[in-house]
C-alpha cells in the first residue's frame, strides 16, 4: 500500500487546472447567437425592427389626435401631411398617423400571434405526421383538402359563418397556416426518425416523446425557425389582400389592407395615403425576412464551431 | 409507371370529390335567408321564399342534395347561376370569364419564365457580385413586402409615369391589360430567378462540373450545356401547375385593376350566396391544383431519366 501512496498523490483542487481539460463550455444558444451577432445587416435590421415596435406606442402616444375620438370633418379632406396633421387626412378627413400606425400595430399583433400559433400547432402535428406511421395517411389526406383549395375560399367562408374580428381571424389563419410547418417538419422528422441513434435509444426504451424532443427537435430548430420568420410577412400580406377584399378584420380595427382599399380610389391624386403604410408595413416585413433567413443560418448546429 | 399513375389519379379523385363534399356541406349551414337580395327579403312573404327555395330543392335533407349533386357532377352539369348571372348555366358565366384570366395569366407566365430564368443565370454567373445583389434586393423585396403594397406602387408608377390605365377595359384591352400583367409576372419572376439560382449554384460545385472544366470547356458552355439543363429540372415540375392554374386567375390583381376575370368570380359569389357557381369553382380549383402537380411529376420524369415515379406516397 505503501507503494500506491507514492505513485499517486491526491492534487489541491484547482478551477483554472480544471478549466483545460474537461468538457467544452459549448452552449447552444450562446453559439446560435454569437454566430447571429456576427451578421452585422441582420443585428441593424433587428434593432430598427423593435425600434419601430417602441416608436409605434410613442407615435400613437405624440400623435395630436387619438383612434377613437376621431371624426369625419369634410372641410379638412386629403389634407396634405403639415405640422397639425404629420401624415395628412384620409377621404373622411381624419388623421392619418393615428390610423397608420394603429394599422401598423395591428398587424405586428396578428402576425405574432398566428406565427406562434401556426408553430405550435404545426410542430406538434409534424411530429406526430412523421413519426407515426399509421397518422400519415390520414393527415396527408387532411393536408391534400386543405391545400388543394385556395386559402381565400376558406377565409370567405369563415367570415360569412362566423363572422369577422380579431380572434377569428388569427384562428382561422391558424388553422389553416399549421400547414407548411407540419409539412416541413414532418419531412425531417422522417428523415431523422430511423437513424441509428434512435434506433439504439429506442432499444433502450427511451420514451417516444424524449426521442422526438431531445433526439429530433434539436435539428428542426433553424428550419422552424425560419418559417415563424417567413411566415410573418406571410400573414401581413394575407391579412392585407382580405382586409382589401372586406374579408378580413371588422371595419373598426384598422390594418394596412383596410387604408389600402380605402385609399385605392385616391392615391393616384394624393400618393402620401398609400406612401405612409406602404414603407412602414414594408419595412416590417423586409425587416423580418431577413432577420429570419440570419438566425436561422445561426440556429443550424452545422455552421457551428 | 402505368399502375401508378391509375393509383395515383385515384386517389385524387378521391380527394376532389372530398374537397366538393366540405365545401358543399359549408354552404349549406349558411342561413338561408341570404339566398335572396334584400329587396326580395322585404318584398317576399315567408311562404313565397320557402316556395321558391323548394323549387331550387334548397329545404330537402343534405344528403338527399348531396346525392343530386353527385349526379349531376357525373354528366358535368354544375347547374344555372342564381344571383351572379340569373338564370345563366354556370359553365357559361364560367366560360366568358376564364379566356380573359387565361390570356393575361398566360402572358404573365411566359414573361416571368423568360425574365426570371435568364435574371437566375445572371445572378449564378455574377455570384456575390453586384448583378447578383441587385436580383436579391428583388426577390426579398417582392417576397416579404405585402403584395397589395407592391401592386399599389406598380399602379402609381404606371399611371403616372408611364400614362398608362389604371383600370382594365374591354375595350382597350391592350394597354390596359400592361399593369395587370406586370403586377402578375412580379412574384413568379422573382421565383423563378431565385430558384434559378439556387439551383444553378448548387448545381455549379459538382464534380461533373469540375471534370468540364478540367476538360478545357468554356465557362459559358458549362453553364449553358450543363448546370442550366439540370438545374432546369427542378423548376420544370411547377410549370404545368402555373399553366393550369392561370385559368383560375388572380383574385388580387383582377380586383385591384377590375379585370372581369375568374378571380373575384370566386369570392362574389360566395359573398352572394351562388351556391352553384360557387360548387363549379371549387371543383375546378382542386381537379386542376392535383391535375397540375400530377403532370409535373410526369414532365420532371421524362426531363431526367434517373427520376422513377413508382415510390410510395406523392413526391411533394
Amino acid at each position: 500500500m505503501k507503494k500506491q501512496d507514492e505513485l499517486f498523490r491526491i492534487v489541491e483542487y484547482s478551477a483554472d487546472a480544471a478549466e483545460r481539460i474537461g468538457y467544452s463550455n459549448y452552449s447552444y444558444w450562446r453559439s446560435v447567437w454569437q454566430n447571429f451577432l456576427k451578421k452585422k445587416s441582420a443585428v441593424f435590421m433587428g434593432i430598427v425592427f423593435i425600434a419601430l415596435v417602441v416608436f409605434s406606442f410613442i407615435a400613437l402616444g405624440i400623435g395630436k389626435y387619438q383612434y377613437a375620438d376621431l371624426q369625419s370633418n369634410n372641410d379638412l379632406m386629403f389634407t396634405s401631411p403639415n405640422s397639425e396633421y404629420w401624415f395628412g387626412t384620409d377621404s373622411l378627413g381624419r388623421d392619418y398617423w393615428c390610423q397608420v400606425w394603429f394599422a401598423a400595430q395591428t398587424s405586428i399583433k396578428l402576425a405574432l400571434v398566428v406565427a406562434i400559433g401556426e408553430c405550435v400547432l404545426g410542430v406538434a402535428i409534424g411530429c406526430v405526421w412523421g413519426y407515426v406511421r399509421s397518422m400519415d395517411r390520414i393527415l396527408t389526406e387532411i393536408y391534400n383538402i386543405i391545400n388543394n383549395v385556395p386559402t381565400v375560399i376558406y377565409m370567405t367562408l369563415v367570415a360569412l359563418i362566423v363572422g369577422q374580428s380579431f380572434t377569428i381571424m388569427a384562428t382561422s389563419m391558424i388553422a389553416i397556416g399549421w400547414l407548411t410547418m407540419a409539412r416541413n417538419v414532418r419531412n425531417l422528422v422522417m428523415m431523422y426518425r430511423d437513424r441509428e441513434y434512435n434506433l439504439a435509444s429506442r432499444c433502450l426504451g427511451t420514451p417516444v416523446w424524449r426521442v422526438l424532443v431531445k433526439n429530433i427537435f434539436p435539428y428542426l430548430i433553424s428550419v422552424v425557425i425560419l418559417r415563424l420568420a417567413l411566415s410573418i410577412p406571410g400573414t401581413i400580406a394575407l391579412e392585407s389582400t382580405l382586409s382589401y377584399l372586406g374579408l378580413g378584420l371588422d371595419i373598426h380595427t384598422p390594418s394596412l389592407g383596410l387604408l389600402l382599399r380605402d385609399s385605392r380610389a385616391y392615391f393616384l391624386k394624393y400618393p402620401y395615403l398609400l406612401v405612409f403604410p406602404a414603407a412602414i408595413v414594408s419595412l416590417i416585413t423586409v425587416t423580418f425576412y431577413l432577420v429570419g433567413n440570419a438566425f436561422s443560418d445561426a440556429a443550424d448546429p452545422r455552421n457551428h464551431v | 409507371m402505368v399502375k401508378y399513375s391509375v393509383k395515383r389519379l385515384l386517389q385524387s379523385l378521391f380527394t376532389v370529390v372530398l374537397v366538393v363534399t366540405i365545401v358543399f356541406v359549408l354552404l349549406r349551414m349558411l342561413p338561408t335567408d341570404n339566398y335572396f337580395t334584400e329587396e326580395q327579403l322585404m318584398k317576399l312573404t315567408v311562404e313565397q321564399k320557402n316556395e321558391q327555395l323548394k323549387a331550387a330543392g334548397l329545404l330537402d335533407p343534405i344528403p338527399v342534395q348531396l346525392f343530386r349533386f353527385y349526379g349531376q357532377l357525373l354528366r358535368l352539369d354544375f347547374g344555372e347561376s342564381r344571383r351572379i348571372q340569373t338564370g345563366v348555366p354556370v359553365l357559361k358565366v364560367i366560360g366568358a370569364k376564364f379566356s380573359i384570366s387565361m390570356r393575361l395569366g398566360l402572358i404573365a407566365l411566359a414573361i416571368s419564365l423568360v425574365v426570371g430564368i435568364v435574371l437566375g443565370v445572371i445572378q449564378a454567373q455574377n455570384k456575390d457580385k453586384i448583378p447578383d445583389h441587385i436580383g436579391t434586393v428583388y426577390t426579398v423585396f417582392v417576397n416579404s413586402v405585402p403584395s397589395l403594397v407592391s401592386y399599389s406602387l406598380v399602379l402609381v408608377f404606371g399611371a403616372h409615369v408611364l400614362g398608362l390605365p389604371s383600370l382594365y377595359s374591354t375595350r382597350n384591352a391592350g394597354q390596359s391589360s400592361i399593369l395587370p400583367i406586370v403586377c402578375l409576372s412580379l412574384a413568379s419572376i422573382a421565383h423563378y430567378a431565385l430558384w434559378t439560382r439556387r439551383y444553378m449554384v448548387d448545381e455549379s460545385t459538382k464534380d461533373y462540373i469540375k471534370l468540364a472544366r478540367v476538360k478545357g470547356q468554356s465557362s459559358s458552355e458549362i453553364m449553358r450545356r450543363h448546370v442550366l439543363k439540370n438545374a432546369f429540372v427542378p423548376l420544370a415540375q411547377y410549370i404545368p401547375a402555373s399553366v393550369l392554374l392561370t385559368i383560375g386567375g388572380s383574385l388580387l390583381v383582377e380586383r385591384f385593376f377590375s379585370v372581369p376575370g375568374m378571380g373575384p368570380l370566386m369570392t362574389d359569389a360566395i359573398t352572394r350566396y351562388d351556391t352553384n357557381v360557387v360548387q363549379a369553382c371549387v371543383f375546378i380549383y382542386a381537379a386542376l391544383g392535383i391535375v397540375g402537380v400530377f403532370l409535373g411529376d410526369l414532365l420532371m420524369m421524362f426531363l431526367d431519366p434517373r427520376i422513377k415515379l413508382a415510390g410510395g406516397g406523392s413526391s411533394r
